[in-house]
């Protein structure tokens, strides 16, 4: 299996394909159409997510019904909710640093997106849903969700409200304390595939680890290295802003961070942002460590959605479960454990891989 | 069977004349109330005067100060009593002069004497010298006149444009460019802030470096309102409204014990007992919202926990509804006992009662799991909040938050009413100091109140028909004698409640005058969460779980 997806044909070429289209004008009409069709997706998913999912999911953890009224199992409720969103009057402070307060919610879920292109997500038919497979994709998907703490400190430091510069700075200081142990634990990935490129990456998960009982159960570098998975989920929650590190919000201490004064479109787009975040962060998770699209029986794609829906339940159950840490704790577990951690396990990685293996 | 009392050994009791003796040449005369004696003294020896009581006699504890005007001059009244037994109280009436009241603070020797007195001379117009910071508490500082005092203007108007007075928005609120601290306005629109409290906090990057609570904005003259409204049948809804989170009946206890007192009406016993139970249901659904809302402070989210202690209290709300009518004004007590019986039929109210109990360590075993067992809760909240005892009994912390902070000091064991000193339960004590000790409490306070209640059930299964008298013999109307005072307090959900009544012959109070236990335990705010951070500083404002419906009264 390994290297079935590498010199695949990706979307833009298929889509140009099917339209007769050849050159460069195929190709950049194919990219752009195929952007469209990914984009698409993924903002439909987080419209399930944010004003649906979430409620129903967080009310099963802690007892409640949520929204069931409007619709079957209340799935109206998406409608209902973006009328009312889009319908609320946009206030903006008075002092409010104009052009930053009005990118912040723009850059905050286009970086997001950005990070989709190079993420593979498998076969839908017979269209294989990759937008671009360039040799640094892990560093690119990387560089990408980083953006997103500039979106967070634009919005806060142009607010002009001491809440929301609060919200902004701890944004920064958790995204440096999370960013480095996060992209360490990618390395040792790297040194598993190597590769940076995501189809290699996922290509290489395709060989068998063991077998059981006539089951393979794949290499998937979650079952090869569970404790990288591990830290990389910690510092991915982190990343993402999610609880128990959700501080850069805190409603109960600093109302809610950076988008305290946001109100209306601006603050949908930061809330699709958000969720366009943690699906992003659980793409990442599924390509490098939960073999990306792969899976029996169903397509690939409906395999890597279920992935990415999976880390999003998982941040879910977190955050009715776990209490906030401090601000000062979060940055000690972030310098002083995952650092090192994730340090030990590229080193010993690396020793593993080169030395034994 | 019955509750162990503690040891009093330790505490020596003073008669009158010791306590006259001590205080010696201060004394100008003697105003004694009904349950403890009185001393006059001058204005100017108030800090001496409570020094020596509280370092040579003992009391420690600064309950209440009252303030009042009488025809001829003002009055502030320091009601002290002793932590080790609160049964010993004395009061030290200092009266000041008519025409330029001032006297001396107490905020030297007690610390609690800070917002009280800013309260006096908010409300009645004393001035006191030596006050650290003497201003407006509970009206806005606009406000013009004294609202209890004789000569106030009941119809001036007290709107007044910011034009016309010094407009706080003009001056430059800038920190000192060089100031390295932020100011922060946390509320009076703030998620975390429990109802409408201002807290103005001085911060260092994330650390808390000053922080002064602003109160009053749910300030609704009840002690005025009491004032004029007779002692019979009006005040008693009243006290629902002070601590309106479940504790309706622990408020009401607190009216009914002063008045009952003051009139010399015996409750009969099976009272007593309904009493005791219905308290102790108001007790443990206050508990439950404390838990819930502490779970929200530190989780950030609505998570399981909340959810669960309102299922939990819910429960014990429908007990009430049952028991009262009411799921949270309750208005059940009445002078004398209480308004009716156990509904009937009486054997499903007491299942109903006892199903819940039975559920209840299951309950508990849940919260223990998920709150006081999760690390990231302990990492979040053991040995921040601190508030060592000393400064604890000097703001005259009572309640929970004493109790967490090691000090054993529970009225219903200390200064027994109802039924309590006949049943058999402890009074819960951690001596953490912190965020952490506090939460204790309340979850175990919950288990011995359940314990409680569970004594008053098998009590109330048991009595005989003909002897179930719920109220005694009242008259219609009450007129205590004139110039009868007494100060009185019990136990309420949030510590000390304790209402001063000065009678004036007539039938409604010449002085109603409300100890609420938030309004103490708030003050201790700025001591635990200075140095911490501002997280810190909501998790300690959380567990001293205040309504600030008490604290603005």
């Amino acid at each position: 299996m390994a290297g079935l997806l590498q010199g695949e044909v990706l979307l833009p070429e298929q889509l140009a394909d099917l339209m007769g289209l050849e050159g460069p004008l195929g190709v950049a009409v194919g990219a752009l159409l195929g952007a469209f069709i990914v984009g698409n997706i993924m903002l439909a998913m987080t419209g399930v997510a944010g004003p649906w999912a979430k409620r129903k999911i967080t009310a099963a953890f802690t007892d409640r019904f949520a929204v069931n009224r409007i619709g079957p199992f209340g799935l109206f409720i998406i409608v209902a909710d973006s009328v009312r969103l889009l319908g609320k009057e946009l206030i903006i402070p008075s002092n409010a640093d104009r052009p930053s307060y009005d990118l912040a919610p723009i850059v905050l879920p286009a970086s997001a997106l950005l990070g989709f292109a190079v993420i593979p997500m498998g076969d839908l038919g017979p269209l294989n849903i990759h937008l671009a497979d360039p040799e640094a994709g892990l560093a690119l998907v990387f560089a990408f969700a980083s953006i997103a703490s500039i979106a967070l400190v634009m919005g806060g430091y142009a607010s002009n409200n001491k809440y929301s510069l609060m919200g902004g700075l701890r944004a920064v200081a958790q995204n440096i304390a999370y960013e480095i142990p996060l992209i360490v634990t990618a390395m040792s990935v790297v040194i598993f595939a190597g590769s940076l490129q995501m189809s290699t990456i996922v290509a290489e998960q395709g060989a068998t680890l063991v077998s059981l009982g006539g089951i393979d159960i794949p290499a998937w570098y979650a079952f090869v290295n569970p404790f990288a998975f591990v830290l990389f989920l910690v510092a991915n929650m982190a990343e993402i802003g999610r609880n128990p590190f959700d501080i850069p919000e805190a409603p109960t201490e600093i109302v809610a961070g950076y988008q305290t004064e946001y109100s209306s479109v601006y603050f949908v787009l930061f809330y699709l942002g958000e969720f366009l975040h943690i699906f992003l962060g659980g793409a990442i998770m599924a390509t490098i460590f939960l073999g990306g699209p792969a899976g029996p029986v169903l397509p690939g794609f409906v395999w890597f959605v279920i992935k990415i829906w999976a880390f999003f339940l998982f941040t879910q159950w977190a955050r009715s479960a776990l209490p906030r840490v401090r601000i000062d704790q979060l940055i000690e577990i972030g310098w002083k454990g995952m650092l090192v951690l994730s340090f030990a396990n590229l080193v010993l990685t690396a020793i593993i891989v080169g030395v034994i293996a | 069977m019955s509750i162990e009392l503690p040891e009093t050994a330790g505490v020596t009791e003073q008669s009158p004349e010791e306590l006259e003796a001590l205080l010696d040449e201060l004394v100008i005369g003697r105003d004694d109330h009904l349950n403890a004696p009185g001393y006059v003294i001058k204005p100017d020896t108030v800090v001496e005067s409570l020094r020596r009581l509280r370092d040579d006699a003992g009391f420690d504890h600064l309950s209440c100060v009252t303030a009042q005007e009488y025809d001829d001059r003002y009055e502030s009244i320091y009601h002290l009593k002793k932590f080790d037994d609160p049964t010993q109280e004395v009061s030290i009436v200092v009266p000041a002069d008519k025409e330029n009241p001032v006297s001396q603070s107490a905020n030297a020797v007690f610390r609690t004497a800070d917002w009280h007195e800013r309260e006096a001379y908010d409300l009645v117009g004393i001035e006191y010298d030596e006050h650290p910071n003497l201003k407006r508490i509970l009206l806005p500082d606009t406000w013009q006149g004294h609202p209890l005092g004789q000569s106030y203007d009941q119809d001036q108007p007290q709107v007044v444009p910011l034009r016309e007075h010094k407009n706080p928005l003009l001056e430059d609120q800038r920190a000192a460019s060089e100031s390295e601290t932020m100011y922060l306005n946390i509320g009076p629109h703030h998620p975390a802030t429990h109802g409408v409290l201002h807290v103005k906090a001085v911060l260092d990057g994330e650390q808390v470096v000053d922080l002064e609570p602003d109160i009053g904005y749910l300030h609704r003259c009840e002690e005025q309102m009491c004032q004029n409204s007779t002692y019979r049948y009006q005040i008693m809804p009243y006290p629902d409204r002070w601590d309106y989170i479940s504790a309706g009946l622990l408020n009401e206890w607190a009216y009914a014990r002063v008045a009952e007192d003051m009139a010399d009406i015996e409750v009969p016993e099976y009272a007593q007992v309904i009493r005791t139970m219905g308290a102790e249901l108001c007790r443990m659904a206050a508990h439950f919202l404390a838990l819930g809302t502490f779970a929200l402070d530190i989780y950030g989210d609505f998570t399981a926990i909340f959810m669960y202690s309102i299922r939990d209290r819910e429960r014990v709300q429908n007990i009430l509804e049952d028991l009262t009518g009411q799921r949270l004004m309750f208005n059940y007590f009445r002078l004398g006992g209480v308004v009716w019986d156990l509904p009937e039929p009486r054997e499903e109210f007491i299942e109903n009662a006892r199903d819940y109990l039975e559920e209840l360590p299951t309950a508990l075993e849940e919260y223990h799991d998920m709150m006081t067992a999760n690390e990231i809760l302990q990492l979040r909240t053991v040995d921040t909040g601190v508030l060592p005892p000393e400064v604890a009994k000097s703001y005259g912390a009572t309640g929970p938050v004493a109790r967490g902070s090691g000090i054993d000091y529970d009225l219903r064991r200390d200064d027994p009413y109802g039924y309590y000193d006949k049943l058999d339960w402890d009074v819960v004590v951690e001596d953490g100091c912190d965020n952490y000790s506090r939460l204790l409490v309340r979850m175990r306070e919950v288990e011995q109140s359940a314990k409680i209640v569970e004594q008053c059930l098998d009590l109330l299964e048991d009595w005989p028909e003909d002897e179930r008298t719920i109220q005694a013999n009242v008259p219609r109307t009450i007129k205590p004698k004139d110039d009868t005072e007494i100060y009185r307090a019990v136990e309420g959900a949030k510590g000390e409640l304790g209402i001063y009544i000065r009678a004036d012959g007539t039938e409604k109070p010449a002085r109603f005058k409300i100890r609420s236990p938030c309004f103490s335990n708030l003050q201790t705010l700025p001591e635990m969460s200075n140095g911490e951070y501002v997280p810190d500083a909501i998790a300690s404002l959380g567990s001293l779980d205040i309504v600030l419906g008490e604290v603005d009264r």
